[in-house]
C-alpha cells in the first residue's frame, strides 16, 4: 500500500494545482454546481430565473439598467456566460465605428448580446437573431421587449444556426451581413463560417465577431481563418466574463473579398 | 549559401580574408543576377550602337555556349594586344600629362571589360535565366538613368560615380575592341590562352601605372576590410565588395615585379587555399565537439538561456568523464583484475542467508545481493596492501582516488569561475536601462519563427515593465500591503522547507526501522520510501514556490534568484537531513558491527572446538566464506543508499520528463481537434523548458555523486550514463514537446551564479564525507582499510613501508605545526594580497571606463562645435559666392561641401574616402549634380586613383585656378 508519507509528499503539488487552477475551480463551482443546486431548488431554468431577477430589479425600456442588472445578477448571483461588461465594451466600439445596417447574431441565448447590439444600432438597422433552444428563445423575446426593441429591430429565428444560414437569402431577404456576432456553440464556429462564405452574404468588409476564441476556445476557426486568407483577424484579449483570472479573447475577422 | 554567408559575417574584420573567400562563393550565387543584369544592360546598349555586325556578334556569343570558351579565348588576346597598342601610343605622347591619362582611361577600360566579358562566359554557363529576368528588366532601368548622364560630363564624373560609369563604358570599349581585333584573331586562335590576361595587359604598363595599380589595389583591400563597419545598406555592402574582390583578385597576382610576378601569383593562390581548408578544418573541429549541432539547433529554437542547460550539462558530463576515469581505472579495474576473486574472502561472498535470492531482479535493482558484494561498493575491497604482480597499493590508491576526484573538481570549478569572471569585465550595468534593452536585447541565434515572435514579445513586454518600473520607482503606493505580502510569502516558503525537511527525517527514521526487523516484510513502496518521498519533494515543491512567488510581485529577474534560492534551500535542507539520518544509521550500524565482533570470537572458538582462536586474520579453510559472520559494514550501506538515491532520482526525472512534456504535448496535439477548449493555448498547453530547475536538479546530482563516490565508486559510472542519457532525451523532449519560454534571462550572466553553486554544493557535499573519514573508524571487516583505526593512516603506513626512511623523517618535520602554521600563514597572507590587487585592477578598469565615457562626450560636443562652426563659416561663404554669380560650378562644389558638413553635423567622425561613399549611397547628390564636380577630387590622392581612369581632379584644380 502506499505510505503516508508518499501521499504527504503530493501535497505541495495538490496545493500548486488548486492555488494556479483556482479560478477554473470558482467557474466549476458558479456555473456547475450552483446551477444544477439551484435548478433542483427552483424547478425553473437557469434563463427564467434570470429573467424573473430582472423583471423585479430592472427598469423597462432602459436598455442600460437591464444590462448592468444582468452584469449585476451574473457576477453576484449566478453564472451566465454572456459576453459581459468589458467585452462588451469592444463589441460597442466596433458598432459604433462600423454603423452596420444587417446583423446575424448566432447565439442570442437569453439577449444579453442583442440588447447590448441592438442598443448601438443606427436607425433602420436590423438584427436577425439565431436560437436553437426555444425555452432561451422565450427567456430572450421576453428581454428584448422588456428592453424596448420591437420585431422591425430584432428578428428572431427558432432554429438550428446551420440549417438558418443558407436560407438566409430565401426565407429572410438577406443581401449582405455588415456585421455577424457569433456567441452559440464553439464547434460551430468553424462550419458556420464555412457556410457564411458559401452563402455569399459576406460582403468586402463585413465583420465577423466571436466571442470565447480562447476559453472555451475554437482553434480550428482561428487556424481556418487565419489560413484561408478571406480575412484580417484581430484577436482582442480579455478576460472571461465575470471571472478575472482566466484569459480570453474576442476574434474580429473583416472579410477582404473573394479574389 | 546561407551558411557561407552566416560564418562570413561571424568572422571579425581582422581578418577579412575569409570575408574575400566566402564572398567569392557568394558571388556564384548572388552575383549572378548582377553580373546577368550587367550583360544584358550592355546587350541592350550595343544593339543601340551602330554596327549591326557586332550586335548578332554578341548575341551568337550568348546563343552558343560552346562557342564562349574559344571565343574567351581570343578576347584575351586581342585585349592584350589592345594593350600593347596602347602602351605605344602612351610612350609617344608622355609629355602630355593629360592625354595620357585619357589613355590610361582607355586601358583601364579594357582591363574592365575583359573583366566582363570573363565574368559573362561564367554567366553564360548559367542555365536559369528565366528566374532572374525580372530582375534584368530592374537593373537595366537603372542603368538607363545614368546613361544619360554619361553624355553631359564625361570628364566632371564624381569619383564615387566611377563604378556605374565604368558599367556604362564598357559595352562601347567591347565593342570597340571587338571591332579592332576580329581579323587579327581570326588568325591566332590559341596561342597564350592560358596566359593570364591582366598579366599581359599590365605587362606593357609604365611604373608609373603599376605604382597607380598598386595603390587601387591597396585601396580595395582597404575597402574590403573596413566595410563592415560602413554605413550602407546591406546589398550595397555586397555589390562594392563583389566588385573589390574581383578588382583586387585580377590584378593582385599581377603586380609582382619580374620573376617574382609568377611567384607572387602562386602564393596569392595557395594562401587562398590555405584559408579555404582552415575555414573547412575549423568546421571540421566544431563537427567533433560533442552534441555541438544538437546544441546549436536547440539554441535557433529556444534562445541562448535553454541552450546554456545544454551547454552546462555538457560540461558537467567531461568533469564526471574524467572522475569516472580516475575511479574505473584506478580502482574498479586492479581489483577486479588483480584483486582476489569472488568467493575467496567472507567480504567478497554472498552470506547464506541471501544467497536464494541474491540474483532476484527486485535485489539486483536494490543494489543488494550480488550488486553489493562487488567491486561496485566500498566493502568489497581487501585490505591487502599491494595486489597483483605489479604490487599495486590498493587501499592507498583508493584513498587517493578518493581525494584526488574532489580536489581536481574543485580545481576546475574554481578555474572556470574565474575565467567566467574574466569575461564579466565589471561596471555597472544599470545606468543605461533603456539603452541597453534597445540595442542588446536581440537574440541574434534565434533562427526559428515562433521563438522570434515569443522574444520579440518578450522585448516589448520587458520594455513595458521597466517603463512601468521607472514610473513606480517614484512613488511607492501601499508599500505596506507588498512587504506584508512579502513576508507572508516567505513564512510560507519557510513552512514548506520545513516540513518537507521534516517528512524526509520522519521517512528515514521509518526506514531504518523496517531495515532493522527486515526489509524482506514490507512491499516496494515502504523500500523506496525515502527516494519516492525526496524526489517527490523535489518535484512538486518549486511549483509551490513558484506559485507563491506570485505573492510577492518582484520583478521577473528578481523573483527568478528568489526561486533559485528557494529551491537551492529546499536540495540542500533535503540532502542534509538525509545525511544526518544517515548518521544515526551509521550508529546503529557500528552498534551492531561492535556485537559481531565480540560473536566471531566466541564463533571462532566453537568452530575451533576448544582451541584457544589465533590472531591469524585468514579463516580457517574449514569454513565457507558465505558461512562466515560477518559486520554490518557501515560503509557499503552508505554506497547503497547514495546509488538508490541517483537511481530513483534519475527516474523520477526520466518519468516526468515522458509523463509531464511528452504524453502531455501528445495529448494536448491530438485532443485538440476534438476538446471542447483550446488546449494549446488554453489551460494544459505544452510544457516549457525550466532551465533554473534542470540546472538545480543537476548541480545536486552532481552534489550527491562527490558525497557518495568514495563509498561507492561506481557512482561516477552511473552519473554518466545518466548524463549521456539525459542529454539525448532532454535534447528530443525540448525539439519534440516543450515551446520557447515566454520568461527570458540573459544565459550569460547567470552562468557564474550557476558555477558558484556548483562550488558550494561542492564544499557541502564534501563536509560530510570528510568527516565521515576523519571520525568514524572504518568497519573491521569490509573495505580497503578493514583494520585500520582510521581511514588515512593509510597514508602514514604507505610513508612507512613504501618510503626509505628519510623521507618519513623529512614527512615528519614538515608536517610539524611550526612548520604548518606559517605556511598556511603565508597562503592567507599571498591570497589577501591578490585579492587586494584584483580589487585594486578592477577599480582601475572602471575609472578607464569612466574616462573613456567622459573623453567621449567631450568630443561629441567638440565635434558638434565644430559643426556649427562650419555652418556658419558656410553660410558666410555663401553670402559670398552669392555676390559673384557667374560659375555656377562654384556654388555646385559648395553645395557639395555643405552636404559634407551636414553629414559631419550628425556627430560622426567621418573619414575623407569614407564620406565619399556616404555621398554615393544618396542618389539626390549625384543625379541631381550633374554638372558638378566631385568634391571626392580634395581626397583623390588619399583614396587612390586606377591607373589610366580619367583624373578630372586635375582638370577641377584647373578650372578652380581660372
Amino acid at each position: 500500500m502506499v505510505s503516508p508519507a508518499i501521499a504527504l509528499a503530493l501535497l505541495p503539488l495538490l496545493i500548486t494545482l488548486i492555488i494556479r487552477y483556482r479560478y477554473f475551480f470558482v467557474l466549476l463551482y458558479r456555473a456547475v454546481l450552483i446551477r444544477w443546486v439551484r435548478d433542483c431548488l427552483s424547478g425553473l431554468s437557469r434563463e427564467e430565473r434570470a429573467f424573473q431577477y430582472i423583471l423585479t430589479h430592472a427598469t423597462p425600456g432602459d436598455s442600460q439598467s437591464i444590462l448592468d442588472t444582468f452584469d449585476q445578477w451574473c457576477s453576484k448571483v449566478e453564472f451566465i456566460s454572456n459576453i459581459g461588461p468589458k467585452k462588451g465594451k469592444i463589441l460597442d466600439r466596433l458598432l459604433q465605428e462600423h454603423c452596420p445596417i444587417t446583423v446575424l447574431e448566432l447565439g442570442t441565448h437569453c439577449g444579453y448580446s442583442t440588447v447590448r447590439i441592438a442598443r448601438s444600432l443606427p436607425i433602420g438597422a436590423r438584427i436577425y437573431s439565431v436560437e436553437m433552444d426555444e425555452r432561451n428563445a422565450a427567456v430572450a423575446e421576453k428581454i428584448i421587449r422588456l428592453a424596448g426593441f420591437d420585431e422591425d429591430m430584432v428578428e428572431q429565428i427558432v432554429r438550428p444556426s446551420d440549417e438558418v444560414i443558407p436560407r438566409l437569402r430565401e426565407d429572410f431577404g438577406v443581401e449582405r451581413l455588415d456585421f455577424v456576432f457569433m456567441d452559440h456553440w464553439k464547434r460551430c464556429y468553424l462550419p458556420d463560417l464555412r457556410l457564411l462564405e458559401d452563402s455569399g452574404l459576406l460582403g468586402e468588409g463585413s465583420i465577423i465577431l466571436a466571442d470565447n476564441v480562447i476559453f472555451p476556445g475554437a482553434p480550428n476557426f482561428l487556424r481556418h481563418a487565419r489560413r484561408c486568407g478571406l480575412y484580417e483577424v484581430r484577436v482582442h484579449r480579455a478576460t472571461l466574463e465575470y471571472i478575472r483570472g482566466i484569459r480570453d479573447g474576442m476574434a474580429e475577422l473583416t472579410f477582404l473579398g473573394v479574389k | 549559401m546561407p551558411r557561407h554567408k552566416l560564418i562570413a559575417s561571424e568572422s571579425d574584420g581582422k581578418d577579412n580574408e575569409f570575408s574575400i573567400y566566402y564572398v567569392e562563393v557568394e558571388e556564384n550565387f548572388e552575383g549572378g543576377k548582377e553580373k546577368q543584369a550587367t550583360r544584358d544592360g550592355k546587350r541592350r546598349r550595343v544593339r543601340n550602337s551602330e554596327v549591326g555586325r557586332r550586335a548578332s556578334e554578341k548575341r551568337t556569343t550568348e546563343a552558343g555556349n560552346k562557342k564562349a570558351e574559344k571565343k574567351h579565348d581570343k578576347r584575351h588576346k586581342t585585349a592584350r594586344k589592345e594593350g600593347e597598342k596602347h602602351g605605344r601610343k602612351q610612350r609617344r605622347k608622355n609629355a602630355d600629362a593629360e592625354e595620357a591619362e585619357e589613355e590610361s582611361g582607355k586601358e583601364k577600360k579594357n582591363i574592365k571589360n575583359e573583366r566582363t566579358k570573363t565574368l559573362k562566359l561564367e554567366d553564360e554557363k548559367e542555365k536559369d535565366v528565366k528566374k532572374k529576368r525580372k530582375k534584368h528588366v530592374k537593373n537595366e532601368e537603372d542603368d538607363a538613368k545614368p546613361e544619360k548622364t554619361k553624355h553631359k560630363d564625361c570628364h566632371d564624373m564624381p569619383l564615387k560615380e566611377k563604378k556605374k560609369k565604368k558599367k556604362i563604358k564598357k559595352p562601347e570599349t567591347i565593342s570597340e575592341s571587338e571591332s579592332k581585333s576580329e581579323p587579327e584573331s581570326q588568325s591566332d586562335s590559341d596561342s597564350e590562352s592560358k596566359d593570364n590576361p591582366a598579366v599581359g595587359v599590365l605587362g606593357s604598363l609604365t611604373p608609373e601605372e603599376l605604382e597607380k595599380l598598386k595603390e587601387a589595389v591597396d585601396e580595395r583591400k582597404k575597402l574590403i576590410a573596413t566595410l563592415r563597419g560602413k554605413p550602407w545598406p546591406m546589398r550595397k555592402k555586397l555589390v562594392v565588395l563583389r566588385e573589390s574582390q574581383e578588382f583586387v583578385e585580377k590584378y593582385e597576382g599581377a603586380l609582382g615585379k619580374g620573376k617574382g610576378r609568377k611567384l607572387y601569383a602562386y602564393k596569392v593562390m595557395m594562401m587562398k587555399k590555405w584559408m579555404k581548408f582552415q575555414r573547412d578544418f575549423e568546421n571540421f573541429k566544431t563537427a567533433c565537439i560533442p552534441w555541438e549541432m544538437k546544441i546549436k539547433e536547440i539554441e535557433s529554437h529556444f534562445g541562448s538561456s535553454v541552450a546554456s542547460y545544454f551547454i552546462f550539462l555538457r560540461w558537467m558530463y567531461g568533469i564526471n568523464m574524467i572522475l569516472f576515469g580516475l575511479t574505473f581505472g584506478l580502482v574498479m579495474v586492479p581489483e577486479a583484475l588483480m584483486g582476489k576473486p569472488y568467493g575467496s574472502l567472507p567480504r567478497k561472498t554472498v552470506p547464506r542467508g541471501e544467497e536464494a535470492s541474491a540474483m532476484n531482479f527486485a535485489v539486483l535493482w536494490d543494489f543488494g545481493g550480488y550488486a553489493k558484494y562487488s567491486v561496485l561498493f566500498y566493502g568489497y575491497y581487501n585490505s591487502q596492501r599491494a595486489i597483483g604482480w605489479l604490487k599495486f597499493r590498493m587501499p592507498l590508491s583508493y584513498f587517493l582516488v578518493g581525494v584526488g576526484t574532489v580536489a581536481y573538481s574543485y580545481m576546475v570549478v574554481i578555474r572556470t569561475m574565474a575565467r567566467n569572471a574574466n569575461e564579466e569585465g565589471g561596471g555597472d550595468d544599470t545606468s543605461f536601462n533603456f539603452s541597453w534593452k534597445t540595442f542588446t536585447s536581440w537574440d541574434y541565434l534565434i533562427g526559428n519563427p515562433e521563438t522570434a515572435d515569443n522574444k520579440f514579445a518578450s522585448i516589448t513586454t520587458s520594455f513595458k515593465e521597466t517603463i512601468v518600473e521607472e514610473q513606480e520607482s517614484r512613488k511607492d503606493d501601499n508599500i505596506h500591503l507588498t512587504r506584508f505580502l512579502r513576508v507572508l510569502a516567505n513564512f510560507l516558503v519557510l513552512c514548506c522547507l520545513a516540513g518537507s525537511g521534516y517528512l524526509i527525517y520522519f521517512v528515514v527514521r521509518r526506514s531504518q526501522k523496517f531495515a532493522l526487523e527486515g526489509l524482506e516484510k514490507y512491499g516496494w513502496w515502504e523500500r523506496n520510501e525515502v527516494n519516492m518521498v525526496m524526489s517527490l519533494l523535489g518535484m512538486f515543491c518549486p511549483m509551490l514556490f513558484d506559485v507563491i512567488s506570485t505573492l510577492e510581485n518582484y520583478h521577473p529577474r528578481i523573483a527568478l534568484q528568489w526561486q533559485l534560492g528557494r529551491i537551492f534551500a529546499l536540495f540542500l535542507g533535503n540532502l542534509y537531513t538525509f545525511i544526518i539520518a544517515l548518521m544515526d544509521a551509521i550508529q546503529l550500524k557500528r552498534a551492531e558491527e561492535e556485537i559481531v565482533k565480540k560473536n566471531m570470537t566466541i564463533w571462532q572458538a566453537n568452530l575451533y572446538n576448544g582451541t584457544m582462536p589465533d590472531n591469524s586474520t585468514a579463516p580457517p579453510f574449514t569454513a565457507h566464506p558465505a558461512d562466515v559472520p560477518r559486520g554490518p559494514c557501515w560503509e557499503t550501506m552508505v554506497g547503497q543508499e547514495f546509488v538508490r538515491l541517483i537511481i530513483s532520482d534519475t527516474m523520477t526525472t526520466y518519468i516526468t520528463l515522458l509523463i509531464g512534456d511528452f504524453f502531455r504535448a501528445v495529448l494536448v496535439r491530438f485532443l485538440n481537434n476534438c476538446w471542447c477548449w483550446d488546449l494549446e493555448f488554453g489551460f494544459p498547453s505544452y510544457s516549457e523548458f525550466d532551465v533554473s530547475g534542470n540546472v538545480l536538479g543537476l548541480i545536486f546530482n552532481q552534489g550527491m555523486i562527490w558525497m557518495g563516490a568514495f563509498y561507492a565508486p561506481c557512482l561516477p559510472a552511473l552519473n554518466l550514463l545518466r548524463l549521456h542519457v539525459s542529454m539525448y532525451l532532454q535534447c528530443w523532449a525540448v525539439m519534440c514537446c516543450n515551446v520557447p519560454q515566454e520568461r527570458v534571462f540573459k544565459a550569460s550572466g547567470s552562468n557564474n551564479f550557476y558555477m558558484a553553486m556548483l562550488l558550494v554544493i561542492l564544499f557541502l557535499s564534501t563536509l560530510p564525507a570528510i568527516y565521515t573519514i576523519v571520525t568514524i573508524p572504518p568497519s573491521f571487516d569490509c573495505g580497503p582499510f578493514s583494520g585500520k583505526n582510521r581511514m588515512f593512516d593509510v597514508i602514514q603506513e604507505t610513508l612507512e613501508t613504501d618510503f626509505p626512511a628519510w623521507f618519513g623523517k623529512v614527512f615528519s618535520y614538515a608536517s610539524n605545526p611550526g612548520l604548518v602554521l606559517p605556511f598556511l600563514l603565508l597562503l592567507v597572507l599571498a591570497i589577501y594580497y591578490l585579492q587586494s590587487t584584483s580589487k585594486t585592477y578592477k577599480r582601475v578598469n572602471m575609472e578607464l571606463k569612466k574616462k573613456l565615457q567622459t573623453q567621449n562626450e567631450e568630443n561629441k560636443k567638440k565635434n558638434k562645435l565644430a559643426a556649427l562652426k562650419a555652418a556658419n563659416e558656410l553660410e558666410q561663404q555663401r553670402s559670398n559666392s552669392a555676390s559673384d554669380l557667374g560659375v555656377n560650378e562654384e556654388s555646385s562644389s559648395l553645395d557639395e561641401a555643405g552636404h559634407h558638413r551636414q553629414a559631419g553635423q550628425n556627430g560622426r567622425f567621418i573619414h575623407p574616402s569614407q564620406s565619399q561613399h556616404t555621398q554615393n549611397s544618396g542618389p539626390p547628390v549625384t543625379s541631381t549634380h550633374t554638372t558638378t564636380r566631385t568634391p571626392a577630387s580634395r581626397g583623390h590622392t588619399s583614396s587612390g586613383h586606377l591607373p589610366g581612369h580619367p583624373h578630372q581632379p586635375q582638370k577641377n584644380s584647373h578650372s578652380k585656378r581660372r
